[in-house]
């Protein structure tokens, strides 16, 4: 169904094609709205009016610019979609939202080689849910580290937690670190412990089929003592504003877009550095961070060709040129790995000291529009713990809202096949492996066969070769005739399916 | 319970009476309630007899009018005209016509749209020479639910217009009948700046309330029974549709949502609920009785400056709140200026958790309205102290009563009696005083108990900033947000009922008139 869908597709497009043939020039002028954060407006202003001049293609925007911050981009675009900007910068952690809320258009086939090849890795994926690009990166310094005034903080104490809260404590100055109101900031502790939290979506990226989750585990307890020593602290203050610098704080830790302003507060005094570690039964853990990026969205529009033009604006502004513009004006670190290479990039002590926290930062992938409202609230509920069993409560309750948000496996597997019609998505309860179990009712059809597979994905995960014990009960159709691996199950009936690593059990009930 | 006849009431010593009052006014609140219930059963039934009277009214108009009287069953406003009534007529005409027109156009396709809310999705469509996808857009789920019920308003003005049509025709034929004239399209227009003239003036105003309060406090109310969210927004993502009750289901049900530890939303919205109640309580009675305090004591003979005083505290209103609430959750944060002050006085040697602590946070906000509340309510008193008749105080104090007895039996009673309905309304206002919450705190100590799948909530939040935080929330989840207005609003309704009712000045219309 699924192939014979893709022909017709293919067949379908190739009359789009000849239909329209005729409109493959883009020359035209446009009226578009761009959201950028407020201090990028003029130099958009600029950029647009200088792809205006020196694209081929004789398009001419003429662009209303307006300033929306990176974090707000999303809701007012969900909000409103009709209202928001043509082209529109957004903060990573709000791109699974807008793709649900149908606010990203997809990337041209071409465009979303080019972007791929010219960014870095982890930005590319950023941008991309399932297998479709949505955005355009823009940056890549989307990281945290740590701000500190050299006049309260010995220099020798910057890689000792404990040292640097007592150093706070002494001096009755602050340690602003945003753990009770950001899941962004707060996450960063679980992922030093060597916890993670790792989302699946499905092909289309409009939803999320399986999440890998062990913040509740034996590390993630060790992190919650790292957290609570910090929030319990008198003088720790959940903030990740430069300015704190300015009422009463000795460290901060925020990123590359706070060091004009610590720079200002600060002058000779400030020191940049990488997290610290902290200590838990005299072990030894660094902590941890995530590391983003900025993105660039195209709005959906009616008109392909407005789009296309769009697309081409899209691609500019975000391009090896603009992104150096932005870092020199701005200090954006840039996402592009030609931009990324210059010299003046390397020197950045922002991004240097970024570049020193990144061996313990996990790249922030495509998470759960409500995990970040779920995973915040654990910095409040340490605080408010009293004892172990408290910390532990801590991560249960977290464990149990995403639990009742979402399917929680750390092995998800689905069982697709003639019994629930070839079904990958993550609704077919019934047909998903619990612990690695699952017992099935596998009804009279001409072809009693599927696959084990992950949600949302069509690759066989396990097949016909796992399967070690059970053969006779099933059908051995041979390589031919059976290519995707598929289990064919001889007759009808109720089995239980145990997979145990690379081993299937098939028990006929 | 024990009712007490007059005398055995007055035997009782000073708190007794107090208990055995407050005993009654909670004993009587189930058959209040019952009594609504009866009351709104005789409404309904009053409703099924009003219509049947009027179907039967209708029917014998058909069988014994004539054929122009028939005629304008089909043919609105026909009988007018043929009885020489040309202008209601036409008007009773062009009304029909419009609205078929209406219907054939577009209000059967909104109709005929209600109960699915739309079939067809957006569908992205790729462009092989441009390489760039646009989207094709269909239904529009969220149009479809405001121009249906925007339909249905239609037709029930329809149906009443063709009421008044038949009504019309059978008084016109009485009319003719005892060989009166019928009124001219003269005479009607004349009579519109006559006799009718309240009809001329509320015309305009219903027309707006109808469009712009009623339609969407509607549109609201059906949102809460679909799955408008951020992921449905009825024309962007994907379309949304009826779910029944099952919002409600989630919201009240106790066990829905309560994997391990995670409350429940219902339990959370008690949680919510109850600390609504008691900020209202104390955000009214402290601004109420503090601000009387504040007015008496300006008013006061011997005190000098009455003027000053009181422009200082009118200042706090000169100062939009949008500044002086978030200057002031400033001012008592953890690095904030008075934790500042009292660390370098060397008083305390940590800060004080005046936002981290829910308690302590409960605190602030309260006395932080008491300072933004006082200076109204000084004003509002300081007019209504000043109307009591001082000679009730001259013989109050011939007769020895002390300052405490003065104001507890004249005062406060004055005060209450004229003050009642104010209070109330203060009351509900507080109760929904988005302001003061949402820029103080935020809604801030997290409860991290609370479901947050729908936003986090606080221990400080009310529930209209809660209702806020879902539809900011990651999932936008507008269909709850509903939900939890018609809550609110059931909520803020039993109050004020009860409430209204037991007012001195509603009880006791007479006492100091």
């Amino acid at each position: 169904m699924k192939k014979f869908l893709a022909v017709l597709m293919a067949a379908m497009m190739m009359f789009t094609m000849i239909g329209t043939a005729g409109a493959t020039s883009l020359a035209g002028t446009y009226d578009i709205t761009v959201w950028v954060a407020e201090n990028a407006v003029e130099l958009t202003k600029t950029q647009i009016e200088n792809f205006n001049k020196t694209n081929e293609l004789g398009i001419v925007f003429n662009a209303t610019v307006e300033a929306v911050s990176e974090a707000d981009a999303a809701t007012q675009m969900i909000t409103d979609v009709e209202a928001g900007g043509d082209l529109f910068c957004f903060a990573q952690d709000q791109f699974a939202r807008l793709v649900q809320a149908g606010a990203l258009a997809k990337l041209g086939v071409k465009a979303a080689e080019t972007v791929s090849a010219a960014n870095s890795s982890g930005v590319v994926a950023a941008a991309t849910a399932g297998d479709t690009m949505y955005a355009y990166p823009l940056t890549a310094d989307n990281g945290y580290f740590m701000y500190y005034d050299k006049s309260v903080i010995p220099e020798e104490h910057i890689d000792s937690l404990e040292a640097l809260i007592a150093d706070c404590e002494a001096a009755q100055k602050y340690f602003a670190y945003e753990m009770q109101t950001s899941a962004w900031y707060l996450a960063g502790v679980f992922f030093g412990t060597g916890c993670v939290s790792e989302w699946t979506m499905d092909e289309e990226g409009k939803n999320f089929v399986s999440v890998k989750d062990t913040f509740n585990s034996p590390e993630g307890l060790i992190a919650a003592k790292g957290i609570e020593k910090l929030v319990k602290s008198p003088f720790h203050l959940s903030s990740s504003s430069g300015s704190e610098f300015a009422s009463g704080a000795a460290i901060v830790v925020t990123g590359t877009w706070d060091f004009n302003n610590v720079q200002g507060i600060l002058g000779d005094n400030m020191g940049v550095a990488d997290l610290p570690s902290f200590e838990v039964d005299g072990k030894e853990y660094h902590l941890g961070s995530f590391n983003g990026c900025k993105l660039m969205g195209v709005k959906p529009q009616v008109d392909a060709v407005k789009a296309a033009a769009l697309h081409q604006l899209a691609q500019y502004l975000t391009g090896e040129q603009c992104q150096l513009e932005r870092f020199e004006a701005l200090s954006w670190g840039p996402s592009n790995l030609n931009a990324q290479a210059s010299e003046a990039v390397q020197a950045n002590p922002g991004l240097v000291a970024l570049n020193a926290q990144a061996p313990y930062s996990v790249p922030q992938g495509q998470i759960h529009g409500s995990w970040w409202d779920i995973a915040k609230v654990i910095g409040d509920d340490i605080k408010a713990a009293t004892d172990e069993a408290g910390l532990q409560q801590a991560l249960d309750n977290y464990y149990d809202k995403i639990a009742a948000l979402f399917k929680l496996d750390n092995n998800a597997l689905l069982f697709v096949g003639a019994w629930n019609g070839w079904n990958n998505a993550d609704e077919t309860d019934t047909f998903y492996f619990k612990d690695g179990v699952l017992t099935l009712d596998v009804p009279e059809s001409d072809y009693m066969g599927g696959r084990i597979v992950n949600p949302g994905k069509w690759d066989t995960d396990k097949g016909f070769a796992q399967v070690v014990t059970g053969a006779e009960l099933i059908q051995d159709l041979g390589v031919e005739a059976n290519p995707d691996n598929n289990i064919v199950f001889a007759e009808p009936g109720n089995y239980t399916v145990t997979v145990n690593g690379s081993e299937i059990t098939i028990v006929k009930n | 319970m024990k009712t007490y006849s007059d005398l055995e009431y007055l035997k009782l010593s000073k708190g007794k009476k107090f208990l055995y009052k407050i005993s009654r006014f909670f004993c009587s609140i189930p058959q209040k309630i019952l009594g609504l219930f009866v009351a709104l059963w005789n409404l309904i039934k009053k409703g099924c007899s009003k219509v049947k009277e009027e179907a039967v009214d209708i029917f014998s108009t058909f069988v014994n009018g004539d054929w122009k009287t028939k005629v304008s069953f089909l043919v609105m406003g026909f009988g007018n005209i043929a009885r020489g009534q040309i202008l209601r007529g036409l008007l009773f005409l062009l009304f029909e016509v419009v609205f078929i027109g209406y219907m054939v156009l577009a209000g059967g396709y909104w109709l005929s749209m209600l109960p699915s809310l739309g079939k067809v999705g957006p569908s992205e469509e790729y462009d092989f020479v441009l390489d760039a996808y646009y989207t094709v857009y269909n239904d529009n789920s969220f149009k479809i639910l405001l121009y249906g019920v925007l339909t249905i308003f239609f037709i029930i003005a329809f149906i009443y217009t063709w009421r008044v049509n038949v009504r019309q025709n059978k008084l016109a034929e009485q009319i003719l009948a005892k060989g009166k004239k019928l009124k001219s399209g003269k005479d009607d227009l004349r009579s519109l700046v006559d006799d009718q003239f309240h009809k001329t003036l509320m015309a305009l105003p219903l027309t707006g309330i109808l469009i712009f309060t009623v339609l969407p406090i509607v549109f609201m109310i059906l949102v809460a029974f679909t799955n408008y969210d951020g992921a449905h927004d009825g024309y962007y993502s994907n379309l949304f549709g009826w779910v029944g009750l099952d919002n409600f289901n989630t919201m009240l049900n106790w066990n829905v949502n309560s994997g391990g530890s995670v409350q429940s939303y219902a339990a959370t919205f008690g949680e919510v609920l109850s600390w609504t109640l008691m900020w209202a309580f104390f955000a009214t009675f402290t601004n109420y009785f503090l601000g009387m305090f504040v007015a008496m004591a300006i008013n006061k003979k011997g005190i000098n400056l009455k003027k000053l005083w009181r422009t200082v505290l009118v200042l706090t209103i000169a100062i939009p709140q949008f500044i002086s609430l978030l200057y002031v959750s400033k001012m008592f944060a953890k690095n904030g200026i008075i934790n500042g002050f009292l660390m370098s006085m060397g008083w305390i040697t940590e800060a004080l958790p005046f936002w981290e602590d829910p308690t302590w946070a409960r605190i602030t906000v309260i006395i932080t309205n008491v300072w933004i509340g006082i200076p109204y309510l000084m004003l509002i008193t300081t007019g209504i102290l000043m109307n009591i008749p001082q000679d009730l105080y001259e013989s109050a104090r011939i007769d020895g009563a002390n300052p405490w007895q003065q104001y507890t039996k004249i005062t406060l009673p004055y005060m209450l009696f004229v003050t009642g309905p104010y209070l109330l309304t203060s009351f509900t206002g507080n109760m929904n005083n988005f302001n003061v919450i949402y820029l103080l705190t935020g809604g801030a100590p997290t409860n991290p108990a609370a479901s947050s799948a729908a936003g986090t909530v606080g221990y400080t939040d009310l529930l209209i900033t809660w209702l806020f935080k879902i539809t900011q929330g990651a999932e936008s989840q507008y269909y709850l947000a509903s939900v939890v207005g018609i809550l609110v609003f059931v909520v803020v309704a039993l109050i004020s009922l009860v409430v209204y009712n037991v007012l001195p000045s509603i009880k006791n219309e007479e006492d100091f008139q």
